[in-house]
């Protein structure tokens, strides 16, 4: 397959955005940052799907589309189906030798977001991961469900406000902890399986490289700002995405056929969540004294994962 | 809609308005809601610049989101180092790099969030946000000078 | 190359294992399948052809029916042959995708399995999920034994497939009754039965790469309604290819496919007017009641659900010796008249004759329908059409237990 060099950033940019603008995410979205990324590290066909969701409504408002690739959407829970169904379509085709062009080399992306995935569309990522497709599905995780005015949802962390969890004077916004997708994905027997960010670009594109060029189903859960609803300025959508893998609120790392952890961005100065949170309106409220032990559950969390996280790497487990 | 300082784009970029295309009747709208993102048959857009694609009138890349803009960032080449940061975290595919270098801002796509002026690394910045209404070459004239670390 | 499958001129299928036959000759490009209770050996047959080499096809089973139905959804926008089969509560959670379907202009084959929906849960056939594909925006066809439901599962393909139609299709047939009885049915060799549906076209392909397309975009108030307003049409103009594809079946087969089958209507008097198995059992009664009482009783099934054949139903209806036409649903209808019911009495209601219109539920849950039943049914008709008026209630539920249970009387008595 056509991967395209990523060896620096000047060398990446020489790539021909397939993903265009005049689409209606909002300004300093980090989603549009993730798809075109991805779209750029090849150079073969796509076919791609999408989840219900704010990069669908964004994208694809007849009568336009800022994709030039192959895309589908059918509804907010089955993308992973709509892409596997293709990507089935393609086999059978290839073997009957009914495709136009038999020897193009084409890639099926699936993209949804933290809503789509982790919730609505669980079993049916679920259902296609089990089923071996060679495909990719990506997670574009803001942590809510923006499309619709920023709900909670399982991807939501403990003490962030949202509209269908508020912090108010009686609660300190979502009690509950995210869900741990990554690892459910890995515990699928998926071949690669990552989580990713973009402020940290070339992990982020040797992810999406090694995810396209494995055969079988790969999984990226990917850490997308979200201007809107973390209610932060439009201009920091990278800033605020360095804070989040700096402090390890967001660690990078793949795991290799389920069983394979590697870490791929250290911080060289870990930084305390609270710089993270603070740099967020969704978290404010958790800076009043009553609410200082969720920052305090959040810090605490944050280290038992890394130290996890480190001891499966040197265990190589 | 292209301003000065937009560098290269085709006939079609950002030609209207979002919502200000021709409502056609039923019998004249496309079958299953299928769009297709360019006229004719086409090689893989990987290998073809925008310049070089035929886009068809359902590519947003027609359309412009200017109006979005308050503010705008603008480019001064005289001290881009072409390192494409402002280039790969344009959430708008705004910035219009050729060959490694940094050309310019598409002014038909930008929303003016400011990303690419966060991410510029040199100093003084090579971009810089303005009030959308003024004008690039004084905005340009006047450019700060680079700033002194603080110790 | 897919292997022949060797076939006699007659075999003894049931319903389900017809239509799984009708599949492979098809050479269906992907299933993407989800069991259910009456409908699975459907999906297991083509999964038996695929194991064995009898379609080169990709079989790809699912989480549920929600995703089978997605799943085809992507499969057909990427340019080949889909179909799959399911039933009843499956079919009820497919229903957000069916309406995609549709609206995406992709000629899925679904065949539908009739059982009834829950709750209470039931495994036997009614019409309930037959009924609620009524809006979906797909092609209905309604197959009433075993022969048919091998015969138009192949005239679906090519119906839907038509470049004028492109829209999806489903083939019903009745839960257990005739899904798992069997029947003789006479089978066209693989290629004459792959040759009269043709090769798939693709239109609008995700798969051609020199012509990028995006599927599934979203309208709001400025062109939705467009939208919609052209799939309809596509619907209601489909009547005319499925008018010629059923003649072009004849020519091949001898069998003679109509959306609207009549009997004995010429002279009728009195009519019942359904859908399904039942269609035998009532055109038995018929014969019987004209044979013994000379009771001039003729029947009307529409064979097409939808587009629904407002034009023949009136055709069939607007004749001058007709008095009085009974519709039976087989469906709980859910606080209105019966859907067929309403359906047919607005045909009608534009003819000339005007006939007395009147409704039974029946059959629910696989309550048996039997020909001595259908005799009673067809002879109240006749007292109606003696008083001049309907003289029971309208709606009345045929071999219910308890008081007797109806709604709403006439005024026109």
């Amino acid at each position: 397959m056509a991967i395209t060099s990523i060896k620096n950033l000047k060398e990446f940019s020489t790539n021909n955005d397939r993903f265009e603008g005049a689409h209606l995410l909002c300004p300093g979205c980090a989603h549009s940052m993730i798809v075109r990324e991805l779209m750029n590290c090849t150079d073969d066909n796509l076919v791609i799907s999408s989840n219900t969701g704010c990069l669908e409504v964004s994208t694809a408002v007849y009568p336009y589309t800022s994709w030039d690739t192959s895309w589908i959407h059918i509804g907010f829970e089955n993308s992973a189906t709509a892409v596997t169904g293709a990507e089935a379509m393609y086999k059978a085709r290839k073997r009957k030798g009914t495709l136009k062009d038999p020897d193009a080399p084409v890639k099926f992306v699936a993209f949804g977001g933290d809503g789509s995935t982790y919730d609505i569309g669980f079993q049916w990522l679920s259902g296609a991961m089990e089923r071996g497709h060679d495909f990719t599905y990506i997670c574009l995780d803001n942590e809510n469900y923006a499309n619709t005015g920023g709900q909670r949802s399982s991807a939501t962390p403990i003490g962030a406000h949202t509209s269908t969890a508020q912090a108010g004077t009686h609660s300190y916004g979502k009690k509950q902890k995210k869900k741990d997708i990554v690892s459910i994905m890995a515990a699928h027997g998926s071949p690669y399986v990552a989580q990713l960010a973009p402020n940290k670009w070339k992990s982020m594109a040797k992810g999406f490289q090694k995810a396209l060029e494995t055969e079988g189903p790969c999984f990226i859960n990917t850490v997308s700002a979200c201007t809107t609803e973390w209610k932060f300025d439009p201009k920091d959508t990278i800033h605020v995405t360095d804070l989040a893998t700096d402090s390890l609120m967001f660690p990078i790392y793949e795991i290799i056929d389920g069983h394979e952890l590697n870490i791929l961005y250290r911080p060289k100065n870990i930084i305390k969540v609270e710089d993270y949170l603070g740099a967020q309106g969704r978290y404010k409220h958790l800076f009043k004294p009553e609410n200082k032990h969720v920052i305090e559950r959040i810090q605490s969390d944050i280290d038992k994962n890394w130290t996890m996280l480190q001891r499966r790497e040197e265990a190589k487990i | 809609m292209s301003i000065t300082g937009s560098a290269i784009g085709t006939d079609k970029r950002g030609i209207r308005e979002l919502g200000g295309e021709e409502k056609l009747g039923w019998d004249e709208v496309e079958q299953g809601v299928v769009l297709s993102s360019f006229d004719g048959s086409t090689e893989n857009a990987a290998f073809l610049k925008p310049e070089e694609r035929e886009y068809s009138d359902f590519n947003s890349y027609t359309a412009t989101v200017a109006s979005w803009r308050i503010i705008k960032p603008v480019y001064n080449r005289d001290i881009c180092i072409d390192c494409q940061n402002c280039w790969v975290w344009c959430p708008d595919t705004s910035i219009i790099s050729r060959d490694k270098q940094m050309l310019g801002i598409d002014y038909d796509h930008c929303k003016g969030c400011g990303v690419c002026v966060e991410v510029c690394p040199t100093n003084p910045k090579s971009l810089l946000m303005f009030n959308e209404a003024s004008d690039n070459d004084a905005e340009l004239a006047g450019w700060p000078v680079k700033e002194k670390k603080e110790k | 190359m897919a292997n022949e499958y060797e076939l006699n001129d007659v075999e003894v299928w049931d319903g389900n294992f017809a239509a799984s036959q009708a599949l492979r000759q098809a050479q269906v490009d992907v299933v993407a399948a989800y069991p259910i209770t009456p409908s699975t050996p459907i999906v297991e047959g083509y999964g038996g052809y695929v194991a064995n080499g009898y379609v080169d096809g990709e079989f790809v089973m699912v989480e549920s029916e929600h995703a089978a139905m997605s799943g085809c959804i992507g499969a057909s926008a990427a340019g080949g042959r889909v179909a799959t089969a399911t039933s009843s509560q499956g079919f009820a959670l497919m229903a957000e995708v069916l309406y995609q379907a549709s609206g995406m202009r992709l000629p899925i084959v679904l065949t539908v399995v009739n059982r009834a929906l829950a709750s209470p849960l039931n495994v036997r056939g009614d019409h309930s999920d037959m009924y609620l594909g009524r809006d979906s925006g797909w092609i209905q066809i309604d197959a009433f034994n075993a022969q048919e439901a091998y015969d138009l599962p192949l005239c679906a393909f090519k119906i839907g497939e038509h470049l004028d139609v492109r829209l999806p299709v489903m083939v019903h047939q009745d839960g257990f009754t005739t899904s798992h009885k069997a029947q003789n049915v006479y089978p066209m060799k693989d290629q004459i039965a792959y040759n009269f549906i043709g090769k798939f076209v693709p239109v609008d392909e995700m798969l051609d790469f020199t012509r990028p397309v995006t599927h599934g975009a979203q309208t709001e108030e400025d062109w939705h309604y467009e939208h919609k307003a052209k799939q309809h049409k596509a619907l209601m103009d489909s009547r005319t290819v499925i008018d010629d594809v059923f003649a072009k079946f004849k020519e091949l087969t001898g069998r003679e496919y109509k959306r609207v089958e009549t009997y004995m209507m010429e002279d009728a008097e009195v009519a019942l007017v359904l859908l399904g198995s039942s269609v035998e059992t009532a055109v038995l009664a018929a014969k019987q009641l004209r044979d013994e009482e000379g009771i001039k009783v003729g029947i009307v099934a529409p064979r097409c659900l939808r587009p629904f054949p407002y034009d023949l139903i009136r055709d069939a209806l607007d004749t001058t010796s007709l008095k009085a036409v009974c519709c039976l649903d087989k469906s709980a209808p859910g606080g209105a008249m019966g859907a067929l019911f309403n359906e047919v009495s607005a045909a009608a209601y534009t003819t000339k004759a005007r006939p007395l219109m009147s409704n039974y539920i029946y059959g629910l849950g696989g309550r048996d329908f039997a020909v001595d039943e259908a005799k009673r049914i067809m002879k109240e008709q006749v007292a109606h059409a003696n008083a001049g008026h309907i003289t029971t209630d309208i709606q009345q539920f045929s071999g219910l237990r308890g008081p007797k249970l109806g709604f709403f009387q006439t005024r026109r008595g």
